[in-house]
């Protein structure tokens, strides 16, 4: 399988009013053609922004400094103009968010949603093609009546629902790469395990690329293929899914494998802030796609 | 669209009952003159007896409840009393003045929409840039005069050291045009006079924009914040991420739902513009209600006062009527909620 | 506070609308001291100087008898300052209480407080106090009384929005718990929450009293000659446009200067508190 995704030493850095925050040191991760992949860490870890820098909006905030190489399907992502990375957005890679309800557009129809999106791809799109197209992707998300759907507005429907619209609207274009930022956190535990497992199901038979970005262990367990973790900017472990649940190497793999809740109620460990054992990384860079 | 329909009910049902209240208020300042309206009426050397007959006539004599019942019944049979300073009936008087009136608040309007909100959309997507810098400058300059002082400026300006528009008035003296609806820029196209016309149009630039210009501003600003807060949704990023072009997520994504908290202070601000026109119309010599307004205010004329500011007050809740309306049908929210919650 | 003002400082824009308020706050203060010519705020006739135009002796011209508009005008921002400093802090707490009482309690007393609220708002502001004005008559203190009665209502939408939300606030819920009173509710808790907002509103009100109540006095419903105030200083100048610009053009200018300051302020203010408009 061939690269899709080649982050190579990625740094980000914001320029505020106190000055410059780091908040990547040196990121490399990469995506083959249709693997999926997680990138685990906690809340401020940095992993949000790797999504947004993927997609080219980081580079264009006046803040963000962006350096190092995103390679996108033979492309360099950090190089393009802004009109070239916008052109990508969509059709190419597209991305699903945490809270589906917010990130739909409140004043305006499912349907309506769907034509804009596909017309990204071919704008000479007629409504009713749109339409029958929109359809049939939400079938494929098991949407009971998907054409009733099409006239609703975001706010008509629920959070699980929403969800699926968006996995469904994120694949309308056949994109390489999916991102997915924390999707469904903001949905109850059991709507969100059956979106993400439709989810999966669709993407394998998409053939889609996935970086999956979540603090939930649990989720990527079932999800990934591939893990990393991510720990203050750095990425600090990388493997196979199950390896990495096998046995974690880094300090930090255990203790963030030790905050997973368990029906047996230890409660959430001690986490050493520092350490030397944290800081310490173990990921061979040099290592292509899996 | 019934759940419209419905909003439209609930709204004349509450206008019905502020506009009590507008009245019992505008009552209320009536019977706060000092002396005997009675006696201002007929003026100093009127007779005690010639007082006492239109006192009686008047109602004055009678309880408070009871003259509050004859205003009431009076304003409902459409008779707001004589003006004391035309000797015409009040409602003669409003019909007279009130179309010009309109008319330029109406231009106002336009302007201020028109120009407000595309610069507010300007600023709001070069925010932090020198464009929203030199946008935010001017409209708070635009905002910090009252519209008598633009109105003075501009007419030294471009009446007088360049002669471009007229300086007072609605229309040269060698038009005769027959009042049709009182709107000039109609009555002129009515009577087929092309030149009459476009002569209503240049003597209505300087007073509109004299009065438009700080809703212009306000407009502007209000766009910008309200467009700031909607680019931090979600939903907007969601675009971002399906690659949109600015321009387009600017228009398709990001206008309509930040209009839909704009639309009423705009409302607003465009019934302030009825308040503001009796400045312009002051600097103008512009012939409205506005300018009649004043010249009975200043004469004490009592029946003319309540009638101007209650005719005010009406218009306003139209406006707010429409404006509300607007939104309905802006947000799909109110559009297809069921219940018809604010 | 010292991190107000430094914020306020590090933002140009906020900082000359501080430095003009200051200007125009010290140039009131001190009028009787800076102004050329002290005496030319009474009705003093000067024929000698009357009706010319700006020159070194009179900088911003004479008006019609004579006097110096200069002089005048920094007496009429004594006027405008007065008038706005009362109006506000007689209008605000009316406003704040009648919010406040509508927001928290809900219900009935929601309901009546918000409609008369609304009669208020229906009447477009400026008429208000022209009407108000027409029967009573034209003096400062009715010019306050005509101002106050058309800007409470703006507080009372103002608190009441804010406060209606924060009802449902768990630290209202919890004072709620231990049996706090509605006065201990009201006031100490859900008002502090407001009044960011109200110290935004009050700062950018100054400058919309001022034009309001020059508005009034440019159709001679307010102070009244030969105080000097700047809008009847307007009206006056307006019927001798375009000779005697300068009558007009400076006591315009002055409006617009010290609106702008306030305004620029406010604006900053509203950074640093955070406060929604």
């Amino acid at each position: 399988m061939s690269t899709l995704l080649d982050i190579q030493d990625l740094r980000l850095s914001f320029k505020g009013l106190r000055g410059i925050t780091d908040v990547l040191h040196g990121i490399s991760l990469s995506i083959a053609a249709g693997e999926r992949v997680a990138l685990v860490g906690e809340s401020g870890s940095g992993k949000s922004v790797i999504a947004r820098i993927v997609l080219g909006l980081l580079q264009e905030t006046r803040s963000a400094r962006v350096s190092g190489k995103v390679g996108f399907d033979g492309a360099e992502i950090n190089t393009m103009r802004p009109r070239d990375r916008a052109k990508l957005r969509g059709t190419e890679m597209s991305m699903i968010f945490q809270d589906p309800t917010s990130s739909l557009n409140p004043t305006f129809t499912i349907g309506n949603q769907f034509a804009e999106v596909m017309r990204r791809r071919d704008p000479k799109l007629s409504r009713a093609a749109c339409d029958a197209r929109a359809i049939e992707m939400l079938t494929e998300v098991s949407i009971p009546n998907p054409d009733r759907i099409l006239e609703n507005y975001p706010f008509q429907l629920s959070g699980g629902m929403n969800q699926r619209v968006m996995i469904a609207m994120a694949l309308v274009n056949h994109p390489k790469l999916l991102l997915a930022d924390e999707p469904g956190t903001a949905l109850d535990v059991s709507v969100q395990a059956q979106t993400l497992r439709l989810m999966h199901d669709l993407v394998e038979k998409h053939g889609t690329a996935v970086l999956f970005i979540s603090h939930n262990l649990g989720v990527v367990r079932e999800f990934a293929d591939r893990v990393y973790v991510i720990y203050r900017g750095n990425i600090v472990e990388e493997g196979p899914t199950a390896s990495v649940f096998h046995n974690p190497g880094h300090a930090y793999t255990r203790a963030l494998m030790d905050a997973v809740p368990r029906i047996t109620g230890a409660g959430l460990p001690e986490v050493p802030e520092v350490s030397d054992a944290f800081l310490a990384p173990m990921v061979r860079h040099d290592r292509g796609a899996a | 669209m019934s759940s419209v329909l419905r909003i439209l009910l609930r709204r004349l049902g509450i206008s019905v009952i502020v506009l009590i209240g507008v009245s019992m208020l505008i009552f209320a300042i009536a019977r706060v003159i000092p002396g005997d309206p009675a006696r201002i009426a007929l003026g100093p050397n009127a007779s005690a007896e010639q007082v006492a007959n239109l006192r009686a006539e008047m109602h004055l004599d009678e309880s408070i409840f009871a003259q509050y019942g004859y205003f009431v019944s009076d304003v409902l049979r459409g008779d707001l009393g004589q003006s004391l300073y035309t000797n015409r009936p009040v409602t003669t008087d409003i019909v007279q003045f009130l179309p010009a009136t309109l008319e330029l608040v109406i231009f106002a309007g336009i302007l201020m929409v028109g120009l407000g909100l595309p610069l507010g959309i300007l600023a709001a997507r070069h925010r932090g840039r020198w464009p929203d810098h030199v946008i935010r400058v001017l409209t708070l300059l635009t905002v910090s005069a009252p519209s008598f002082v633009w109105a003075v400026i501009l007419m030294l300006l471009f009446a007088f050291y360049l002669p471009l528009f007229p300086v007072a008035g609605r229309l040269g003296d060698s038009f005769d045009i027959a009042t049709v609806t009182g709107f000039l820029t109609i009555d002129t196209l009515i009577a087929g006079n092309f030149s009459a016309f476009l002569d209503a149009l240049s003597h209505l630039v300087l007073p509109s924009v004299a009065l438009s210009l700080s809703g212009i501003g306000q407009a502007a600003r209000l766009t910008r914040a309200n467009m700031i807060e909607t680019y931090d949704k979600p939903y907007i990023e969601m675009a971002q991420a399906f690659g949109f072009f600015p321009s387009r997520i600017a228009k398709r994504y990001a206008f309509k739902p930040s209009m839909i908290p704009s639309l009423t202070i705009i409302g607003l601000d465009f019934a302030a513009m009825l308040g503001n026109a009796f400045l312009v119309e002051a600097v103008f010599a512009w012939p409205g209600l506005s300018r009649y307004g004043v010249a009975v205010i200043l004469r004490k004329d009592l029946n003319a006062i309540m009638g101007t500011v209650l005719i005010i007050a009406l218009t306003f809740l139209v406006v707010n009527i429409l404006v509300d309306l607007l939104i309905a049908f802006l947000n799909p929210r109110i559009r297809h909620s069921t219940r018809a919650s604010s | 506070m010292t991190r107000a003002l430094r914020i306020i400082a590090s933002n140009p824009l906020s900082l000359v609308g501080l430095i003009l308020v200051l200007m125009i706050v010290l140039a009131a203060t001190f009028a009787p001291w800076i102004a050329p010519f002290p005496t030319h705020n009474s009705a003093v006739i000067d024929f000698a100087f009357a009706n010319s135009a700006p020159s070194s002796r009179n900088w911003m011209g004479t008006d019609l008898v004579g006097r110096d508009i200069f002089s005048r005008i920094l007496y009429a921002f004594r006027i405008s300052l007065v008038l706005g400093v009362v109006v506000l802090i007689i209008a605000t707490p009316i406003g704040t209480i009648v919010g406040l009482l509508a927001g928290y309690l809900g219900g009935w007393t929601e309901a009546v407080l918000m409609r008369i609220v609304d009669v208020f708002l229906s009447i477009p502001p400026l008429v208000l106090a022209i009407a108000v004005l027409g029967v009573l008559e034209p003096t400062l203190t009715n010019a306050m009384i005509a101002v106050t009665v058309m800007w409470w209502p703006w507080y009372a939408r103002l608190v009441y929005s804010i406060a209606r939300s924060e009802r449902e606030e768990g630290y209202v819920l919890a004072a709620e718990v231990i049996g706090a009173s509605t006065t201990h509710i009201t006031l100490r808790e859900i008002l502090p929450n407001c009044l960011p907002a109200i110290i935004t509103k009050m700062t950018l009100d100054m400058g919309f009293v001022i034009i309001i109540a020059s508005s009034l006095s440019f159709l001679g419903l307010g102070v009244q000659p030969p105080t000097p105030d700047l809008g009847s200083m307007v009206a006056e100048g307006a019927r001798y446009l375009p000779d005697s610009w300068w009558m007009t053009v400076f006591p315009g200018l002055a409006i617009l200067l010290a609106v702008f300051g306030f305004n620029l302020l406010g604006d900053g203010l509203r950074e640093v508190l955070g406060a929604e408009e």
